[in-house]
Protein backbone atom coordinates (compact mmCIF):
# COMPACT_ATOMS: atom_id res chain seq x y z
CA UNK A 1 0.00 0.00 0.00
CA UNK A 2 1.07 3.35 -0.41
CA UNK A 3 3.71 3.49 -3.08
CA UNK A 4 2.99 5.36 -6.33
CA UNK A 5 3.01 3.37 -9.99
CA UNK A 6 3.95 5.07 -12.48
CA UNK A 7 4.06 3.38 -16.35
CA UNK A 8 5.99 4.16 -19.12
CA UNK A 9 3.99 4.35 -22.76
CA UNK A 10 6.27 1.94 -24.69
CA UNK A 11 6.67 -1.97 -23.30
CA UNK A 12 3.86 -2.78 -21.26
CA UNK A 13 2.82 -6.13 -21.13
CA UNK A 14 -0.71 -4.98 -20.30
CA UNK A 15 -2.37 -7.41 -17.71
CA UNK A 16 -3.78 -4.43 -15.98
CA UNK A 17 -5.68 -2.08 -18.08
CA UNK A 18 -5.79 0.65 -16.35
CA UNK A 19 -1.37 0.15 -16.18
CA UNK A 20 -1.84 0.10 -20.12
CA UNK A 21 -3.42 3.66 -20.24
CA UNK A 22 -0.50 5.86 -21.66
CA UNK A 23 1.15 8.15 -19.25
CA UNK A 24 -1.47 7.70 -16.35
CA UNK A 25 -0.28 7.26 -12.78
CA UNK A 26 -1.88 5.28 -10.32
CA UNK A 27 -1.64 5.64 -6.74
CA UNK A 28 -3.26 5.34 -3.62
CA UNK A 29 -4.83 8.39 -0.90
CA UNK A 30 -2.09 6.77 1.77
CA UNK A 31 0.61 8.04 -0.87
CA UNK A 32 -0.54 11.49 -1.04
CA UNK A 33 -0.85 12.13 2.46
CA UNK A 34 2.77 10.38 2.90
CA UNK A 35 4.05 12.70 0.59
CA UNK A 36 2.27 15.93 2.07
CA UNK A 37 3.25 14.88 5.59
CA UNK A 38 7.04 15.75 4.61
CA UNK A 39 6.05 19.39 3.44
CA UNK A 40 5.08 22.27 4.68
CA UNK A 41 1.35 21.57 3.42
CA UNK A 42 1.31 19.51 6.21
CA UNK A 43 1.36 22.38 8.62
CA UNK A 44 -1.85 24.20 6.95
CA UNK A 45 -3.79 21.29 6.63
CA UNK A 46 -3.23 20.87 11.26
CA UNK A 47 -3.73 24.15 11.45
CA UNK A 48 -7.58 23.49 9.82
CA UNK A 49 -8.22 20.04 11.89
CA UNK A 50 -6.85 21.47 14.97
CA UNK A 51 -9.78 24.98 14.79
CA UNK A 52 -12.74 22.48 13.71
CA UNK A 53 -12.72 19.51 16.37
CA UNK A 54 -15.76 18.61 16.44
CA UNK A 55 -16.88 16.06 18.58
CA UNK A 56 -19.84 13.22 18.95
CA UNK A 57 -22.49 14.16 21.51
CA UNK A 58 -22.26 10.49 23.25
CA UNK A 59 -22.74 10.71 26.73
CA UNK A 60 -22.35 7.85 28.64
CA UNK A 61 -22.28 8.29 32.52
CA UNK A 62 -22.44 11.26 34.70
CA UNK A 63 -19.62 12.77 33.06
CA UNK A 64 -21.60 13.36 30.06
CA UNK A 65 -23.97 15.69 31.58
CA UNK A 66 -21.05 17.91 31.62
CA UNK A 67 -19.72 17.28 28.14
CA UNK A 68 -22.80 18.55 26.95
CA UNK A 69 -22.74 21.41 29.47
CA UNK A 70 -19.40 22.11 28.01
CA UNK A 71 -20.86 22.27 24.31
CA UNK A 72 -23.86 24.75 25.27
CA UNK A 73 -23.73 28.20 25.67
CA UNK A 74 -22.40 29.24 28.85
CA UNK A 75 -19.14 27.30 28.50
CA UNK A 76 -19.23 28.08 24.42
CA UNK A 77 -17.24 25.45 23.02
CA UNK A 78 -17.86 27.01 19.30
CA UNK A 79 -14.98 29.88 20.03
CA UNK A 80 -12.36 27.49 19.36
CA UNK A 81 -14.19 25.78 16.61
CA UNK A 82 -15.40 22.64 18.58
CA UNK A 83 -18.77 22.18 17.70
CA UNK A 84 -21.37 18.96 19.01
CA UNK A 85 -22.33 16.94 16.21
CA UNK A 86 -25.16 13.85 16.72
CA UNK A 87 -23.48 11.45 13.82
CA UNK A 88 -20.50 9.79 13.97
CA UNK A 89 -19.93 10.16 10.41
CA UNK A 90 -19.48 13.73 11.08
CA UNK A 91 -17.42 13.66 14.13
CA UNK A 92 -13.72 14.02 14.71
CA UNK A 93 -13.51 13.64 18.45
CA UNK A 94 -14.69 10.96 20.49
CA UNK A 95 -15.08 11.81 24.28
CA UNK A 96 -15.06 8.52 26.12
CA UNK A 97 -17.40 10.15 28.91
CA UNK A 98 -17.97 7.70 31.57
CA UNK A 99 -17.54 4.28 32.53
CA UNK A 100 -17.62 1.55 29.80
CA UNK A 101 -19.21 -1.07 30.95
CA UNK A 102 -18.49 -4.77 29.12
CA UNK A 103 -22.31 -4.83 27.41
CA UNK A 104 -21.61 -1.28 25.79
CA UNK A 105 -18.17 -1.38 24.38
CA UNK A 106 -18.93 -3.20 21.48
CA UNK A 107 -21.36 -0.37 20.55
CA UNK A 108 -19.00 1.71 20.88
CA UNK A 109 -16.29 0.00 19.02
CA UNK A 110 -19.08 0.29 16.52
CA UNK A 111 -19.04 4.13 16.69
CA UNK A 112 -15.58 4.24 16.39
CA UNK A 113 -15.39 2.55 13.09
CA UNK A 114 -17.70 4.92 11.83
CA UNK A 115 -15.95 8.03 12.38
CA UNK A 116 -13.82 8.98 9.60
CA UNK A 117 -9.87 9.56 10.21
CA UNK A 118 -8.91 11.49 11.55
CA UNK A 119 -10.05 10.85 14.66
CA UNK A 120 -9.29 11.30 18.01
CA UNK A 121 -10.31 10.30 21.13
CA UNK A 122 -10.46 12.43 24.39
CA UNK A 123 -10.52 10.07 27.97
CA UNK A 124 -13.17 11.92 30.36
CA UNK A 125 -13.49 11.16 34.08
CA UNK A 126 -11.63 9.05 36.16
CA UNK A 127 -14.33 5.87 35.37
CA UNK A 128 -13.17 6.00 31.81
CA UNK A 129 -9.72 6.14 32.69
CA UNK A 130 -9.02 3.45 35.24
CA UNK A 131 -12.71 2.63 36.68
CA UNK A 132 -12.91 5.47 39.04
CA UNK A 133 -16.00 5.23 41.51
CA UNK A 134 -16.58 1.34 40.00
CA UNK A 135 -12.45 0.19 39.96
CA UNK A 136 -13.59 -3.34 40.62
CA UNK A 137 -16.72 -3.58 39.38
CA UNK A 138 -17.75 -6.83 37.62
CA UNK A 139 -18.97 -5.17 34.94
CA UNK A 140 -16.56 -2.44 33.67
CA UNK A 141 -13.80 -2.24 31.26
CA UNK A 142 -10.79 -1.60 32.90
CA UNK A 143 -7.66 0.17 30.95
CA UNK A 144 -9.77 1.79 28.07
CA UNK A 145 -6.05 2.67 26.58
CA UNK A 146 -5.67 -0.72 25.44
CA UNK A 147 -8.58 -0.60 23.21
CA UNK A 148 -8.48 2.93 21.65
CA UNK A 149 -5.60 5.50 20.88
CA UNK A 150 -6.45 7.65 23.90
CA UNK A 151 -4.74 11.59 23.13
CA UNK A 152 -5.77 13.60 26.30
CA UNK A 153 -6.76 11.99 29.33
CA UNK A 154 -8.98 14.62 31.35
CA UNK A 155 -8.69 13.11 35.27
CA UNK A 156 -11.92 14.56 38.05
CA UNK A 157 -15.34 13.18 39.02
CA UNK A 158 -16.94 14.47 37.05
CA UNK A 159 -14.24 17.10 34.98
CA UNK A 160 -15.33 20.67 34.75
CA UNK A 161 -16.37 21.93 31.69
CA UNK A 162 -13.18 24.07 32.24
CA UNK A 163 -11.12 21.56 32.45
CA UNK A 164 -12.65 19.51 29.34
CA UNK A 165 -12.05 22.25 27.27
CA UNK A 166 -8.50 22.46 29.05
CA UNK A 167 -7.88 18.98 27.41
CA UNK A 168 -9.09 20.68 23.88
CA UNK A 169 -6.97 23.27 23.86
CA UNK A 170 -4.11 20.22 24.76
CA UNK A 171 -4.90 18.36 22.14
CA UNK A 172 -4.89 21.47 19.35
CA UNK A 173 -1.40 21.78 20.79
CA UNK A 174 -0.66 17.79 20.07
CA UNK A 175 -2.08 18.48 16.83
CA UNK A 176 -0.25 21.55 15.66
CA UNK A 177 3.35 19.88 16.92
CA UNK A 178 2.17 17.00 15.20
CA UNK A 179 2.41 14.78 18.20
CA UNK A 180 -0.56 13.60 18.59
CA UNK A 181 -2.05 9.80 17.80
CA UNK A 182 -4.94 10.35 16.01
CA UNK A 183 -4.05 11.67 12.91
CA UNK A 184 -2.16 8.39 11.99
CA UNK A 185 -4.88 6.15 12.77
CA UNK B 1 -56.02 -3.04 58.44
CA UNK B 2 -53.22 -3.84 60.20
CA UNK B 3 -50.13 -5.27 60.56
CA UNK B 4 -51.62 -8.09 63.01
CA UNK B 5 -54.66 -8.95 61.02
CA UNK B 6 -52.77 -9.49 57.67
CA UNK B 7 -50.19 -11.64 59.81
CA UNK B 8 -53.17 -13.50 61.42
CA UNK B 9 -54.98 -13.83 58.28
CA UNK B 10 -51.88 -15.29 56.24
CA UNK B 11 -50.91 -18.29 58.81
CA UNK B 12 -54.62 -18.78 58.95
CA UNK B 13 -55.31 -19.31 55.16
CA UNK B 14 -51.79 -21.10 55.07
CA UNK B 15 -50.32 -22.57 58.30
CA UNK B 16 -48.47 -25.38 57.05
CA UNK B 17 -46.78 -22.41 54.56
CA UNK B 18 -46.27 -19.57 56.14
CA UNK B 19 -43.56 -19.55 59.47
CA UNK B 20 -40.91 -17.29 61.31
CA UNK B 21 -43.91 -13.98 61.15
CA UNK B 22 -42.61 -11.30 62.85
CA UNK B 23 -44.25 -7.53 63.18
CA UNK B 24 -40.95 -5.02 63.03
CA UNK B 25 -43.45 -2.51 63.33
CA UNK B 26 -46.84 -0.76 62.73
CA UNK B 27 -45.80 -0.64 59.02
CA UNK B 28 -43.35 -3.57 58.33
CA UNK B 29 -44.31 -7.19 58.85
CA UNK B 30 -41.90 -10.26 57.80
CA UNK B 31 -43.04 -13.78 56.65
CA UNK B 32 -41.25 -16.77 55.44
CA UNK B 33 -43.15 -18.54 53.04
CA UNK B 34 -42.44 -22.41 51.08
CA UNK B 35 -41.09 -21.90 48.27
CA UNK B 36 -43.33 -24.17 46.30
CA UNK B 37 -46.38 -21.88 47.23
CA UNK B 38 -44.38 -18.35 46.68
CA UNK B 39 -46.90 -17.44 44.02
CA UNK B 40 -49.89 -18.84 45.68
CA UNK B 41 -49.34 -17.17 48.33
CA UNK B 42 -48.78 -13.96 46.58
CA UNK B 43 -52.18 -14.64 44.43
CA UNK B 44 -53.81 -14.35 48.20
CA UNK B 45 -51.90 -10.95 49.18
CA UNK B 46 -53.03 -9.32 46.19
CA UNK B 47 -56.52 -11.04 46.27
CA UNK B 48 -57.50 -10.33 49.91
CA UNK B 49 -55.07 -8.33 51.82
CA UNK B 50 -55.07 -5.62 49.38
CA UNK B 51 -51.24 -5.79 48.36
CA UNK B 52 -51.19 -4.66 44.88
CA UNK B 53 -47.70 -3.57 44.81
CA UNK B 54 -44.42 -5.34 44.20
CA UNK B 55 -42.10 -3.31 45.13
CA UNK B 56 -38.85 -5.29 44.43
CA UNK B 57 -37.41 -8.83 43.95
CA UNK B 58 -33.93 -9.42 45.09
CA UNK B 59 -31.63 -12.31 46.14
CA UNK B 60 -29.05 -13.22 48.81
CA UNK B 61 -26.93 -15.53 49.41
CA UNK B 62 -25.85 -17.51 52.17
CA UNK B 63 -22.49 -19.83 50.88
CA UNK B 64 -22.52 -21.09 54.60
CA UNK B 65 -25.74 -22.47 54.82
CA UNK B 66 -25.63 -23.30 51.47
CA UNK B 67 -28.87 -21.30 51.01
CA UNK B 68 -30.35 -18.60 49.30
CA UNK B 69 -33.34 -16.52 49.46
CA UNK B 70 -35.21 -14.77 47.19
CA UNK B 71 -37.03 -11.37 49.12
CA UNK B 72 -40.65 -9.71 47.59
CA UNK B 73 -41.37 -6.61 49.28
CA UNK B 74 -44.84 -5.69 48.82
CA UNK B 75 -46.46 -2.93 49.38
CA UNK B 76 -50.29 -2.04 49.13
CA UNK B 77 -52.10 1.33 47.49
CA UNK B 78 -54.94 0.80 50.45
CA UNK B 79 -53.20 0.53 53.77
CA UNK B 80 -49.54 1.19 54.98
CA UNK B 81 -48.23 -2.36 55.59
CA UNK B 82 -45.06 -3.04 53.56
CA UNK B 83 -44.39 -6.87 53.83
CA UNK B 84 -41.01 -8.63 53.24
CA UNK B 85 -41.90 -12.39 52.27
CA UNK B 86 -38.90 -14.67 51.89
CA UNK B 87 -38.66 -17.86 50.16
CA UNK B 88 -35.09 -19.99 51.39
CA UNK B 89 -33.99 -22.30 48.03
CA UNK B 90 -31.45 -24.75 47.91
CA UNK B 91 -27.89 -23.60 46.34
CA UNK B 92 -26.83 -26.12 44.28
CA UNK B 93 -30.34 -25.65 42.51
CA UNK B 94 -32.17 -22.28 42.86
CA UNK B 95 -35.43 -22.49 41.60
CA UNK B 96 -38.48 -20.90 42.22
CA UNK B 97 -41.78 -20.74 40.61
CA UNK B 98 -42.19 -16.76 39.23
CA UNK B 99 -44.67 -14.68 39.87
CA UNK B 100 -45.12 -12.41 36.84
CA UNK B 101 -48.85 -13.99 36.57
CA UNK B 102 -49.69 -12.29 39.65
CA UNK B 103 -47.91 -8.83 39.15
CA UNK B 104 -46.32 -8.65 35.97
CA UNK B 105 -43.90 -5.96 36.98
CA UNK B 106 -42.00 -9.05 38.40
CA UNK B 107 -40.58 -9.70 35.23
CA UNK B 108 -37.83 -7.23 34.62
CA UNK B 109 -36.67 -8.13 38.55
CA UNK B 110 -36.78 -11.68 38.13
CA UNK B 111 -34.55 -11.70 34.75
CA UNK B 112 -32.14 -9.08 37.26
CA UNK B 113 -32.60 -11.81 39.80
CA UNK B 114 -31.43 -14.43 37.58
CA UNK B 115 -28.30 -12.67 35.89
CA UNK B 116 -26.99 -11.84 39.00
CA UNK B 117 -27.74 -14.90 41.41
CA UNK B 118 -28.41 -17.54 39.17
CA UNK B 119 -31.94 -18.28 40.89
CA UNK B 120 -34.22 -19.55 38.01
CA UNK B 121 -37.74 -18.54 37.54
CA UNK B 122 -39.78 -20.79 36.53
CA UNK B 123 -42.41 -20.14 33.84
CA UNK B 124 -41.25 -16.68 33.18
CA UNK B 125 -42.24 -15.48 29.85
CA UNK B 126 -38.64 -14.37 28.67
CA UNK B 127 -35.75 -15.31 31.19
CA UNK B 128 -32.64 -13.46 29.60
CA UNK B 129 -29.90 -11.00 30.70
CA UNK B 130 -31.35 -7.99 31.35
CA UNK B 131 -28.58 -5.64 31.92
CA UNK B 132 -25.82 -7.71 31.83
CA UNK B 133 -24.05 -8.69 28.57
CA UNK B 134 -24.72 -12.53 27.16
CA UNK B 135 -21.35 -13.10 27.80
CA UNK B 136 -21.29 -13.37 31.32
CA UNK B 137 -24.16 -15.76 31.83
CA UNK B 138 -23.26 -18.31 34.18
CA UNK B 139 -20.93 -15.83 36.04
CA UNK B 140 -23.51 -14.86 38.87
CA UNK B 141 -21.67 -12.19 39.83
CA UNK B 142 -23.24 -11.36 43.06
CA UNK B 143 -22.69 -14.25 44.52
CA UNK B 144 -20.48 -14.19 47.69
CA UNK B 145 -17.66 -17.27 45.72
CA UNK B 146 -17.19 -14.52 42.67
CA UNK B 147 -13.75 -13.99 42.12
CA UNK B 148 -13.92 -12.38 38.68
CA UNK B 149 -13.38 -8.53 39.92
CA UNK B 150 -10.64 -6.64 38.27
CA UNK B 151 -7.48 -6.50 39.80
CA UNK B 152 -5.17 -4.48 37.57
CA UNK B 153 -6.24 -0.80 37.35
CA UNK B 154 -4.74 2.86 37.53
CA UNK B 155 -1.82 1.15 35.75
CA UNK B 156 -1.09 3.81 32.96
CA UNK B 157 -1.24 6.71 36.20
CA UNK B 158 1.56 4.94 38.42
S1 LIG C 1 -15.81 9.87 36.61
FE1 LIG C 1 -17.36 10.37 38.16
S2 LIG C 1 -18.75 11.80 37.13
FE2 LIG C 1 -17.56 10.75 35.54
S3 LIG C 1 -18.81 8.99 34.91
FE3 LIG C 1 -17.41 8.30 36.51
S4 LIG C 1 -18.59 8.50 38.42
FE4 LIG C 1 -19.62 9.73 36.86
Amino acid sequence: MGEIKSKKTSGTTGEDPIDAVPGVITTTSGAISNFLKKTKAQDLINWGRKNSLWFMTQPMGCCGVEMIAMGCAHYDTDRFGIIPRNSPRQADVMLISGYVTKKYLPALKRLWDQMPAPKWVLCLGDCSISGGPFYESYSTVQNIDEIFPIDVFVPGCPPRPEAMLQGFVELQEKIKAKKDLGTEY
Amino acid sequence: MDARTIIESLTGKFPEIISETEIESEIRVRAHTDRAMAKEVCQYLKDSLQFGHLCSICGVDYPKRNEMEVVYHIASYDHPVVLTLKAVLSRDSPEIESVVPVYWNANWYERETYELYGIVFKNHPDLRPLLLPEEMLGEWPLRKDYEGFPNKTARNLV
